[in-house]
């Protein structure tokens, strides 16, 4: 120990005279012995302690050499343990007294400063940052709204925009804030937040479009009476479920619990869709017969109840000795937990003890879907489904919602719905029925039953807003908005320029990797591949019946006896005996050989038959068209997409896809053939089993995909090689990447398969494509696809109003920029920006004498021009009496001023007896799916004549 | 004589080394097993023990059922028919994602898989770009965290260990009983503040942006990139720093305090030796243990990011991810996040062993 002592001193000296002390490494190990692995004595220059004694000691004054800095020494870190002899200490003292007073005073030196370190670095990130925001601010400032002229729409070829700049944004809290300052101009995402949609709704500088995809309803559990455990479920019995439709107060709901972001709903159909207003009279009869009466379901309650085996005592119910307890699953993440406390109170108030169990999608999920419903564990769920698009067809609703055919699950396997809904929805499901008239007659006892059921319990058709800049539109989707939209590239543009820059927002962008065969589905990423890809046929955002984009018009023939309509005249519907499909139709693909199978081949002398025929005639100059890389549009592009699917689906081609085959045995049960007619103009017949009731969206259901084929072939190549996999089911399985065109490692691997694909001249199935392709085609495809890939650093290309310019996927950004050689006017869609909801005033007198006649006006209008007559479908009135029964219903009629009128004659007034009464309109139109009512009240009083012929009396 | 004493330090050398190799062995096991035990929680709890299987079950056959039912292509086939390819999606889907398999073989599937660092695939995620290999989506986000929780915390600890410093020896005094009244402000976390940022400088003076790494598009030009990026941190930094500047600087001054009351630190004043002196020599070096553990747990604590402050910031980074992992409940990514953090602790934490004993001879391995 003294030793080493003795040589820190000797060593202290000698570094304070030469001021090595400060180099900051000649700190040492120091122990009381020399047993420990670390603590080693070490001879020459490290022997000072954590701040070194040397450093100590050149400044210490020999007066202090006292008691206390004995102690001291004891406490400090190099001698603490050391120090543990007096006589140490005393050698130490005399040692220090001899020494250091020899030892000049002096400053450290070497290294900087650690205090100086530490303040030097905080200030340098402090300008750094500060420097950055300052110059940032100048060098990079948004490039939103820049640009744009004034012009016509009608002069310009393709988007009405420039550029679109696509950003993640998920706070909806920031959305006004955002589009008021101009850094954003439209948000991508639906907000159902009634605070964040008034404050929209106040700002002068933001709007929004509202879509009504969303519908919330109360799934109650249909098992019982009884559930497993012996308790009782009142809801097994049809009139409780009936009878909570009268319970609740939907619009209560639809005001106060979504502060009008919503609407109240009582069917099984969405009150936007088209079904509702075809059957809007029905409809608007059952909601009547089923509006809020608390005291009528408390009365039915009770009956039901007590018809159960239940008594109440002290106002609450009991089965078998013991409380009738309830448990309403409620979902937290949005309204419905609200909606939730809200039915679980209205129970409380019929006398059932009522437990809330709040729980998420999933936990929820685990419960009411998962586990059977006869093991008790809910006995009401707060449920919300979703429509991203207008389904015209809601038909097989009825069987999906209340019958056990609807899913495989436990919960529906418990429907017991009557034999009369059961059999009824089954045929609506199956499109059995020969006439449009038989459908609305099933589809309007389908309702009625389906209230008396009430498996479920509608109650809003819940609204989203999608926000925008005051001086931007577009068209937005009546049920999918803004993002479901097909049209939002065709229609985007400033009010009051064109061209000019855009941003974007949406929740999340590039969720999973892009490809056309088997990419991303989620709806913000298909929302920007809308504006890349163009489409034959654009779904009308209103109604939900397509437009030709790229057709001169179509022929839809259907077998006799299957009803369909046809609504818009750019086509036509016929109908034959018997469509039989021509032998050299291509109805399958052999993969060994490489060739398409025709009926013929398959069949034989055995003839074909199909329902539909729909033979789709191409605008002139379809296939001189221009893809965004410059390269010209060829049959090969319409052949390989078909051939490609039939190809994943075969166990024998290297593209297969287990993944791709359930979807591909749906098609191949109705599919039925199709053949190229003629090339030049192009014209497709496609023959096909499957009928939907629009003829306008058969043939957007059989409209061939297109896609270019030299991308194509680089998948295919890829997928060949093992390298990538177009689907995310076959790369999990394989153990690569799922293709993606705009990013990630796929760019390097589609790069390599680019370089050989164009020193072999690549073709696949090259003696089919061949002969579709132009002259040098190969050799042109694969230039321009890779001049393409070196400026914009991706391989998706299209033929949209945009083209994709730059992909930043880190920085969650995307920049499209308008195709300038897209071919179509750049107002060819703008009529589709405003939703031409028909605006009703309805005109009447207040007061009818009993004995008299009265007529009703309604004028229909929209932005104040009479409604077009033409573009209404029908205008249907019903009429109640003072107890809210049906008594007349019928059409109204159109004078020569083009309102509507409703003549009641005397008898019918008579009919209504004395007291108030309604009279309610229910308006349909072409151009927009949703129905809207107007509603008169008026009175019928006894005739005067009469009243006086009484005083008399 | 030279002999003996060469042969006897020779002899204390091999203890010495011997003991070392031991201490080292023992501490290493004695981490392993700690990061085996960790990362196994991990999965367990991310599984909600196996339960997750149920829902993951429920969700697909949801969705499967879901797609069929929005699809027209779908419609008007017999109930039988269109359940029987609704199971067979639903199969396919179970297949991928191993729940046919038990839970617990995965778990130890899982568990091997990451002792060994092989990240493998993600279950349902992708990185940005389109990878779904779990070191790719997490090496992708890296960077952003990086920069912005190292930014953040980098200033947080050079300005309250230099504040501190200062304040303890200015002990009383108005600027230290300031610092101590806003200790507390610290209560209230990082988001808290960004959310007032953002307000005041993105909405009421828009001169900021109110989230995002970078200005959509982002910059061409390098240097106009690096200054937007360094514009775009601004308010998330400012919110971290506020939220940590004061009770940090408090800790440390209280640290410092106590260490500046010793007694060898009493007698360097009573020396005369001057303050900066005294802060560098006696104060500051004899605590450089605790500073720099300190140090290097801010430094691993980047890894893990921050959840609600990136998602307020709409920051693309590991904090987001893992919000986003447990949100799909994708076992892979957080069994990555986490395990990659349990070895770059278990490191830290055995770098640190052998840091003390480098930095205070107080520390020795086997004792006595």
């Amino acid at each position: 120990m003294l030793s080493a002592i003795k040589e820190t001193l000797k060593y202290s000296r000698a570094c304070a005279r030469d001021r090595f002390w400060s180099s900051g490494k000649a700190w040492c190990r120091f122990g009381s012995d020399s047993t420990g692995p670390v603590t080693q004595r070490r001879q020459g220059p490290k022997p000072a302690g954590p701040f070194g004694l040397g450093r100590i000691f050149p400044d210490c004054g020999v007066a202090l050499l006292d008691r206390r800095m004995t102690a001291a020494l004891r406490s400090a870190p190099c001698l603490g343990e050391n120090a543990d002899s007096n006589a140490d200490v005393r050698i130490l003292q005399r040692f220090l007294k001899e020494t250091l007073t020899s030892i000049p005073d002096r400053q450290p030196i070497g290294g900087a400063s650690l205090k100086k370190v530490l303040f030097w670095c905080a200030l340098a990130l402090v300008v750094l940052i500060t420097a950055g925001a300052l110059v940032g601010t100048e060098s990079t400032r948004s490039p939103s709204q820049a640009g744009g002229v004034d012009g016509d729409a009608g002069d310009r070829r393709g988007a009405l925009v420039d550029q679109v700049v696509f950003t993640q944004e998920s706070d909806m809290g920031k959305v006004s804030g955002l589009i008021e300052g101009g850094a954003h101009q439209v948000f991508a995402q639906g907000i159902t937040s009634a605070s964040v949609f008034h404050r929209i709704r106040d700002s002068q500088k933001v709007v929004s479009d509202l879509s009504y995809g969303s519908s919330v309803e109360l799934s109650l559990n249909p098992s019982g009476p009884e559930f497993d455990d012996g308790s009782l479920n009142p809801f097994h019995v049809p009139a409780m479920r009936e009878a909570m439709n009268r319970l609740v107060n939907r619009r209560y709901i639809a005001e106060e619990l979504y502060g009008g972001l919503a609407v109240p709903r009582y069917l099984p159909i969405n009150t936007a869709f088209p079904d509702y207003a075809r059957l809007a009279d029905v409809a608007r009869a059952l909601e009547l017969k089923y509006q809020h009466d608390p005291r009528a379901a408390a009365d039915v309650i009770s009956e039901t109840m007590r018809e159960l085996g239940a008594v109440k005592q002290d106002d609450l119910w009991h089965y078998d000795g013991r409380p009738v307890r309830l448990i309403v699953l409620i979902r937290t993440e949005d309204e419905r937990r609200r909606v939730g406390d809200y039915v679980a109170n209205l129970l409380e108030d019929q006398g059932f003890r009522v437990e809330r169990r709040y729980r998420t999608a999933e936990e929820a999920s685990r419960i009411w879907i998962a586990a059977p419903p006869s093991s008790g564990q809910w006995h009401i769920y707060t449920g919300g489904w979703i429509s991203t698009s207008i389904n015209r067809d809601v038909a097989a609703d009825l069987a999906y919602y209340y019958t056990p055919r609807g899913r495989a699950e436990a919960l529906w396997q418990a429907y017991e719905p009557d034999p009369e809904f059961d059999a009824l929805a089954d045929r609506l499901q199956r499109r059995d029925y020969r006439s449009w008239a038989e459908r609305q007659a099933l589809m309007a006892r389908g309702l009625e039953l389906a209230m008396e059921d009430s498996a479920r319990v509608w109650l809003v058709d819940q609204l989203n807003a999608w926000p925008r800049a005051e001086n931007v539109e577009l068209a937005a989707d009546l049920a999918g908005g803004t993002a479901g939209s097909a049209l939002w590239p065709y229609t985007l543009r400033y009010r009051d320029k064109v061209g000019g820059n855009m941003v974007l927002a949406a929740p999340s962008l590039l969720t999973e990797p892009w490809n056309p065969v088997s990419g991303s589905g989620w709806i913000f990423d298909r929302m920007i591949l809308n504006a890349i890809e163009d489409s034959a046929v654009m779904p009308d955002p209103f109604t939900g019946l397509f437009w030709p984009q790229r057709l001169a018009g179509a022929e839809v023939t259907v077998e006799e006896g299957v009803p369909v309509n046809r609504t818009l005249d750019w086509l036509t519907l016929e109908t034959e005996a018997e469509i039989v499909v021509p032998g050299d139709v291509w109805i399958d693909w052999d993969a060994a050989e490489g060739r398409f199978i025709t009926v013929e081949d398959a069949r034989g002398d055995e003839p074909l038959t199909a329902r539909s025929r729909i033979r789709i005639r191409y605008e002139d100059g379809y296939l001189d068209r221009y893809w965004h890389d410059g390269s010209q549009v060829s049959m090969a592009d319409v052949l390989l997409p078909w051939i490609l699917s039939y190809e994943r689906a075969n166990e024998d081609s290297e593209l297969f896809d287990p993944a791709h085959v359930p979807t591909f045995e749906v098609h191949r049960q109705h599919f039925r053939g199709w053949r190229i007619v003629s090339e030049s103009p192009l014209i497709i017949d496609v023959y096909s089993d499957q009928i939907y009731p629009d003829a306008e969206n058969m043939v957007g259901a059989r409209v061939p995909a297109v896609q270019p084929w030299h991308m194509l072939a680089l998948g295919i190549r890829a997928e060949r090689a093992g390298d990538l996999a177009f689907s995310s089911n076959k790369a999990d399985r394989l153990r690569v990447d799922w293709l993606n065109l705009v990013g990630g490692p796929s760019l390097r691997t589609l790069d390599r398969h680019l370089e050989r694909a164009r020193d072999e001249g690549f073709l696949p199935f090259a003696e089919v494509l061949g002969p579709a392709l132009r002259d040098n085609e190969i050799e042109e495809r694969y230039r321009a696809i890779g001049d393409w890939y070196r400026d914009r650093g991706h391989f998706l290309v299209g033929d949209g109003p945009f083209y994709l310019h730059s992909v930043h996927a880190v920085e969650r950004s995307l920049v499209l920029r308008r195709f300038a050689d897209f071919p179509d006017a750049s107002d060819k869609w703008l009529r589709f920006t405003r939703a031409e909801i028909p605006e009703l005033n309805l005109d009447g007198p207040l007061v009818v004498e009993r004995g008299e006649g009265a007529e009703f006006l309604l004028r229909i209008t929209f932005e104040g021009e009479t409604y077009a007559a033409e573009d209404i479908e029908a205008v249907r009135y019903l009429l109640f009496d003072g107890r809210s029964e049906l008594v007349l219903r019928g059409d109204a009629e159109q004078n020569e001023d083009g309102d509507w009128y409703v003549e009641l004659s005397p008898g019918q007034v008579e009919m209504l007896g004395t007291g108030a009464n309604s009279l309610e309109f229910a308006v349909t139109t072409h151009r927009v799916a949703l129905p809207n009512f107007a509603t008169h009240a008026f009175a019928t009083v006894p005739s005067r004549r009469a009243a006086q012929s009484g005083d008399n009396e | 004589m030279t002999t003996a004493t060469e042969g006897t330090r020779a002899q204390g050398l091999r203890r010495d080394v011997r003991r070392l190799g031991l201490f080292t062995a023992k501490r290493l096991l004695a981490l392993f097993l700690t990061i085996l035990v960790g990362v196994y929680l991990t999965i367990l709890i991310a599984n909600m023990g196996g339960r997750v299987d149920d829902l993951r079950m429920v969700q697909i056959q949801g969705e499967v059922s879901e797609m069929v039912r929005g699809d027209p292509a779908f419609q008007d086939m017999p109930s039988e028919e269109r359940n029987a390819l609704v199971q067979r999606q639903v199969d396919l889907e179970v297949e991928r994602l191993r729940l046919d398999q038990p839970f617990i073989v995965r778990s130890f599937d899982y568990l091997h898989r990451a002792m060994l660092l092989d990240l493998g695939r993600a279950e349902q995620m992708h990185s940005d770009s389109g990878s779904r290999d779990v070191y790719d989506i997490i090496v992708e986000r890296l960077p952003a965290t990086l920069l912005l929780f190292g930014t953040a915390n980098f200033l947080v600890f050079f300005f309250s260990v230099y504040i501190a410093l200062s304040l303890s020896r200015r002990y009383g005094s108005m600027l230290d009983r300031s610092v101590i009244a806003l200790a507390p402000s610290s209560a209230a976390p990082a988001w808290f503040y960004g959310i007032f940022l953002i307000l005041l400088f993105a909405f009421v003076l828009p001169v900021l942006p109110s989230g995002g790494m970078v200005q959509a598009p982002p910059p061409e030009n390098p240097l106009h990139y690096a200054l937007d990026v360094l514009r775009h941190m601004l308010l998330p930094v400012l919110a971290m720093f506020l939220s940590q500047i004061f009770i940090s600087i408090y800790s440390w001054r209280t640290f410092f305090l106590i260490h500046s009351s010793e007694d060898y630190v009493e007698m360097a004043r009573a020396k005369g030796l001057p303050d900066n002196l005294i802060e560098r020599r006696y104060i500051l070096r004899p605590t450089l243990s605790p500073i720099i553990t300190s140090f290097l747990l801010m430094l691993i604590g980047l890894w893990s990011g921050a959840i609600i402050l990136e998602q307020v910031f709409n920051w693309p980074g590991l904090g987001t991810l893992l919000f986003q992992a447990i949100g799909h409940r994708d076992t892979p990514v957080i069994i990555g996040s986490v395990v990659i953090f349990a070895y770059l602790l278990a490191i830290t934490v055995f770098l640190l062993d052998i840091l003390y004993a480098v930095l205070d001879p107080r520390i020795r391995i086997g004792g006595d």
